[in-house]
């Protein structure tokens, strides 16, 4: 699959790496919502998996621009800790699962298929 | 003072008016023996005065009677009377008479000779045969007893008229009513009531003739008017005279001072029958009250005897009633006066008492009221030295006290606010640092577990790694629990049914314990109103009381819940009550079992804050959990719900 990772902090992706690759999955990395958001309109994604808690735009703001560019495409979002509120705004932005970190690869692995 | 006369008119009203009820109650007494008092008093000295008054006017007609006999004896011992008697000489005799007649003026007056044959009248003719005439009593005695004799005496007209004709014709009184024991009174009442004398006359030793005089009181007013004169110094009461005299003859007034209606002596009139009964029956003085023709007056009278002794009449005096009444009617009205003036200080003094004491009353109430209002400083005024100055003193007592118990309480109150501040923010400390531990160990985890993937690992280093692995998972479990127990929020109570949250707990862990082969149920009680708690809160505490009992209960042993309507302390409540068979807790565990970060569990298994965090809620929601177990056997958690809402 052809996966876009966001998230601030370099070693969540680079452990999000470390899995992946492994599983010879094609990855494309941002730092920030706007990068990701750059990557969005020029390739299309299998999936994208995204931080909440980022400075500046936050993962929502992802979903969002996401949906505009990539409606069809699931997203995965990787939180701290599960709070009702994420539940609900994540609904109504259409995320597809949650994944808590901190996660172990079979985890991760998981939620992927499971997307 | 600002309060209108009678904002507390119940209490100055009853101290008024008990002040004046006292006062006109002592002002009735006193006035009704007072008065009673000084009335008998009054009436008693007046009967007396009258008694004496009487005795004034017997004295008074007496001395007609001795004036009469006095002369009478002095004309007889002219020597020209007595020779000219002695000798028969008539004509001499009428002479020496004439001047004695001058002087005293009486209405009969004459000669007898020492037989008893009148020989000479002053004011008649002698008619006919003198000796038919018979001769007054007067004359018998004075022959009889060869002395002068004087007195009372009843004579017929006829005899009357032999003596005095014109005379005769005034003495006839017409009766004017008939008295209630007719005993027949003629229409005219012709006898006369007279008094007189009788002096013999002497010659030479011997027994020459009598001489005897005497006045008429029918009709008569000079002695009456003598006695009013003088007992009574004539004095008069609205326009009346206040005494009155009368001469009876029998029971009939011939004389008196006692005027009718029209301003008439009322002569011919008749004296009461108890009067007639006990004075001319009885001869007995007497003294009351009586009516006298309209008037009520006080009474004296006394019987009239003639020379003979028999009774002929009677003597009267009477006072005025109506004056002494009047002196009654006075002290009345003198004692009401001052009664009703009493009660008017009683007024004026109990308006201004009733003032002082209630100032600080009303202040009292005022400042109370200001104290409902919320202010605990209110004026109460100055303090009384009295007994409502302690009640002032205590009541500042009261509101420095409420005033400090006020501050205290903002005081506990801003405390409470501080500390759960300070909770939050601890609270976001750990939530802060949870998160950043997260990526970090995100990568250690990742890492370790890719590590772990390669199959050219040695043993050692292997099983090295799988330990880094489990305690890198024990840490995850750590920052999970940590943030859970920070993420202690507010209650967002709701109404809800406990029997059905319970329900979905159950529902929830059914698979688990179906594959653990852990019998799980649930019985509700069906008489639970509708609680106020925190839906998600209140079922993370079930769900970790089930996952515990699940826990600790081997496959085949029975988990089941009950719920139940019971109070704590006067608070309705829900009982919920968790029964496991399973390994039960030490005891030496119990005193720990609710602390953060115990747990019995192997190591990585729990993390020892789930008890904790339910203790929590259960605690946020005015609840309180129990335990009781027994090694080897069971575990029964027992949760107390309030029905209210009574969040810390």
């Amino acid at each position: 699959m052809k996966i876009l990772i966001v998230d601030d902090d370099p070693i969540i992706i680079l452990s999000c790496r470390r899995i992946l690759e492994a599983e010879g999955h094609e990855l494309r990395v941002a730092n920030t919502v706007d990068e990701g958001e750059s990557f969005l309109v020029e390739e299309s994604f299998d999936l994208m998996i995204t931080d909440i808690k980022m400075p500046g735009a936050d993962g929502f703001e992802m979903i969002r621009r996401a949906g505009k560019a990539r409606p069809e495409m699931p997203v995965l979002v990787m939180t701290g800790y599960l709070m009702q509120e994420t539940l609900d705004e994540g609904a109504s932005l259409g995320v597809t699962d949650y994944i808590a970190k901190p996660f172990t690869p079979d985890e991760l692995l998981r939620a992927i298929e499971g997307v | 003072m600002g309060l209108p006369f009678f904002k507390i008119h119940s209490l100055r009203f009853k101290l008024i008016a008990s002040m004046i009820s006292i006062s006109l109650f002592i002002g009735f007494i006193s006035m009704l023996i007072g008065v009673s008092f000084l009335y008998r008093s009054v009436v008693n000295e007046a009967g007396a005065r009258v008694g004496q008054d009487l005795n004034v006017a017997r004295v008074l007609y007496d001395r007609q009677i001795e004036c009469v006999r006095l002369a009478l004896e002095l004309s007889a011992s002219t020597p020209s009377l007595a020779d000219a008697l002695s000798s028969g000489n008539e004509a001499e005799a009428a002479g020496a008479l004439n001047a004695v007649a001058l002087k005293l003026n009486p209405d009969i007056l004459g000669i007898c000779d020492s037989q008893g044959r009148i020989i000479y009248r002053h004011t008649a003719e002698i008619q006919g045969n003198a000796l038919n005439a018979a001769p007054n009593p007067l004359v018998v005695k004075a022959l009889e007893s060869q002395a002068s004799a004087a007195g009372s005496l009843v004579m017929d007209n006829q005899e009357l008229a032999l003596e005095n004709p014109e005379l005769a014709r005034f003495a006839s009184i017409r009766v004017r009513e008939n008295p209630e024991d007719a005993e027949a009174h003629p229409h005219e009442m012709t006898k006369a009531l007279m008094v007189g004398a009788a002096a013999p006359v002497f010659s030479g030793g011997r027994l020459a003739g009598v001489i005897y005089g005497g006045f008429l009181l029918n009709k008569d007013t000079q002695i009456v008017d003598k006695i009013g004169e003088t007992v009574f110094k004539n004095e008069k009461y609205k326009g009346r005279s206040i005494g009155t005299a009368t001469i009876f003859y029998q029971n009939l007034r011939v004389a008196t001072s006692v005027k009718d209606s029209s301003g008439n002596r009322a002569i011919g009139t008749f004296a009461s029958e108890e009067v007639n009964s006990r004075v001319l029956g009885k001869g007995e003085k007497w003294t009351d009250r009586a009516k006298v023709l309209d008037e009520w007056y006080i009474t004296a009278y006394e019987p009239l005897t003639d020379i003979m002794g028999r009774r002929v009449g009677m003597l009267y005096v009477g006072v005025l009633e109506a004056k002494y009444n009047d002196i009654r009617t006075r002290a009345i009205s003198v004692f009401v006066k001052i009664i009703l003036a009493s009660a008017a200080i009683a007024i004026i003094l109990g308006w201004l008492i009733t003032r002082r004491i209630m100032a600080p009353v009303s202040h009292l109430i005022q400042a109370s009221a200001e104290i409902s209002r919320g202010n605990f400083t209110p004026d109460i005024g100055p303090i009384s030295r009295d007994d409502i100055g302690q009640l002032q003193r205590k009541f500042l007592k009261m509101t420095t006290a409420l005033k400090e118990r006020e501050e205290s309480q903002k005081a506990q109150s801003e405390i409470r606010l501080i500390q759960s501040e300070k909770q939050a923010s601890v609270g976001k400390l750990a939530a802060g640092v949870a998160h950043e531990i997260n990526n970090p160990l995100t990568a250690v985890l990742t890492f370790t577990h890719m590590i772990l993937r390669r199959t050219d690992l040695p043993g050692e280093v292997r099983s090295d790694l799988e330990t880094v692995a489990s305690q890198t998972e024990r840490v995850r479990r750590i920052v999970k629990s940590l943030l859970d127990f920070s993420r202690q929020s507010a209650l967002t109570p709701e109404s809800l049914d406990v029997n059905s949250l319970i329900q979905e707990s159950v529902k929830l862990l059914e698979n688990q314990a179906l594959i653990k082969g852990v019998s799980l149920s649930f019985r509700g009680a069906d008489d639970l109103p509708l609680f106020t708690l925190d839906h998600n809160q209140c079922q993370s505490v079930f769900i970790n009381m089930i996952i515990n009992a699940l826990d600790a209960t081997p496959s085949g042993g029975k988990i089941s819940i009950q719920t139940r309507k019971a109070s704590l302390e006067n608070a309705k409540g829900v009982e919920i009550k968790i029964t496991d068979t399973g390994t039960g807790i030490a005891p030496e565990h119990m005193d720990k079992l609710f602390d953060p970060f115990f747990t019995t569990k192997e190591v990585g298994k729990g993390t020892g804050l789930g008890l904790a965090v339910s203790a929590g809620i259960i605690q946020r929601h005015g609840g309180s959990i129990s335990v009781h177990s027994k090694l080897g056997e069971g575990t029964v958690f027992t949760i107390w719900l309030p029905m209210a809402d009574n969040p810390e």
